[in-house]
């Protein structure tokens, strides 16, 4: 459908330590560049960042709204581990594609399950194909829950359809005992659905369909 | 991504809490069992120190050492060499460490004043 451009922070951790790190604080299992969730004590969501493993350094690309939660919550936990975080958000502007398209060399380009996501250069802006309105209509189409619409703080991962990004067999992290007590009891609350229109308190709200967050017992 | 921009990006200053004198106690238990395994050779030391992650967000970590690259701070308790990383001392000090002798979930506990709540198997601590 084309490229849309996201409101995103762009951290760049550097340090031998960075990828255990956030392994060991997030939702998914983390050894190279991949999707990860970080949640609080009570499984709600602080924000979802894609990793990406760069020659050097590890990005974190998140919503620039939660910026100030996530580097509070993952700065506080840097005991005497080898890792600096710098912010690179304002020298760089972050893309979503919904197709693989060609980009200059400057752009790194990664696949996530929203599409291709592309980092580029402020300076070198990738033209924006595809209205908001456009996005949605993907989004509800292929049910992705994106950030300030299904993926907020008042949820947690499995309830806005975060849970191929909820790793089950990984060790502890924080918000790990209430999800995988949700999961191994098959009682996640809410979750994530795809209706017709009109859909009461839609979170995404598509020409046909919309997408809302229910009680599991509302919608099989 | 323009890594050299990425280099001129301004750093987010990690707030290092200040590293405080650490006093620690061990209960009866627990310096029987470190008698055991430290035997009669005493150059070795007891490293008590924090790691992030687990379910609650700070890991102890309990570790006989002979020497670590951390930059620690080192107690005489009772004869026994602890050996406290000055990093994670904010979150240690006062700290009791137990031994509970139990067939499942026995072994070297340690009870935190500084712990808002801890995990189920007491490994992990906010």
């Amino acid at each position: 459908m084309g490229v849309v451009q996201l409101d995103a922070y762009v951290l760049i951790m550097r340090g031998k330590d960075c990828l255990t790190f956030i392994d060991g604080l997030s939702t998914n299992k983390v050894t190279s560049t991949c999707t990860t969730v970080f949640t609080n004590s009570a499984a709600k969501i602080i924000d979802m960042v894609d990793v990406i493993d760069g020659d050097g350094y590890v990005a974190l690309i998140g919503h620039n709204p939660y910026k100030n939660d996530i580097v509070q919550h993952i700065s506080t936990r840097i005991l005497n581990q080898d890792i600096s975080i710098s912010d690179a958000s304002s020298n760089n502007s972050v893309y979503l594609s919904t197709s693989d398209i060609d980009v200059p060399d400057s752009v790194t380009k990664c696949s996530t399950f929203r599409g291709m996501l592309l980092v580029a250069p402020k300076n070198q802006p990738i033209d924006i194909t595809m209205t908001e309105a456009d996005f949605s209509e993907y989004r509800v189409e292929n049910m992705i829950p994106h950030q300030g619409f299904e993926i907020t703080p008042k949820h947690h991962p499995l309830a806005c359809g975060l849970g191929h990004l909820v790793h089950e067999a990984k060790g502890c992290y924080i918000g790990q005992e209430i999800l995988a007590r949700m999961r191994s009891r098959g009682r996640q609350g809410r979750k994530l659905v795809k209706l017709p229109n009109p859909v009461k308190d839609a979170t995404t709200i598509g020409s046909t369909h919309s997408l809302a967050i229910v009680r599991s017992d509302v919608v099989k | 991504m323009d890594c050299n921009t990425c280099d001129t990006a301004p750093t987010i200053v990690i707030n290092k809490p200040e590293v405080v004198e650490v006093t620690l106690t061990i209960t009866q238990k627990a310096k029987e069992m470190l008698e055991n395994a430290f035997g009669d050779d005493r150059s070795h030391g007891l490293l008590v120190g924090v790691l992030s992650g687990g379910c609650s967000g700070y890991m102890y970590d309990l570790q006989i050492v002979e020497s670590t690259e951390q930059d620690c701070q080192e107690l005489d308790i009772d004869g026994f060499k602890v050996l406290v990383p000055k990093a994670s001392s904010h979150l240690l000090d006062g700290i009791e460490i137990d031994y509970v002798d139990r067939m499942m979930g026995g072994g070297f506990k340690i009870n935190n004043p500084n712990a808002a709540s801890s995990c189920g198997c007491g490994e992990s601590f906010s």
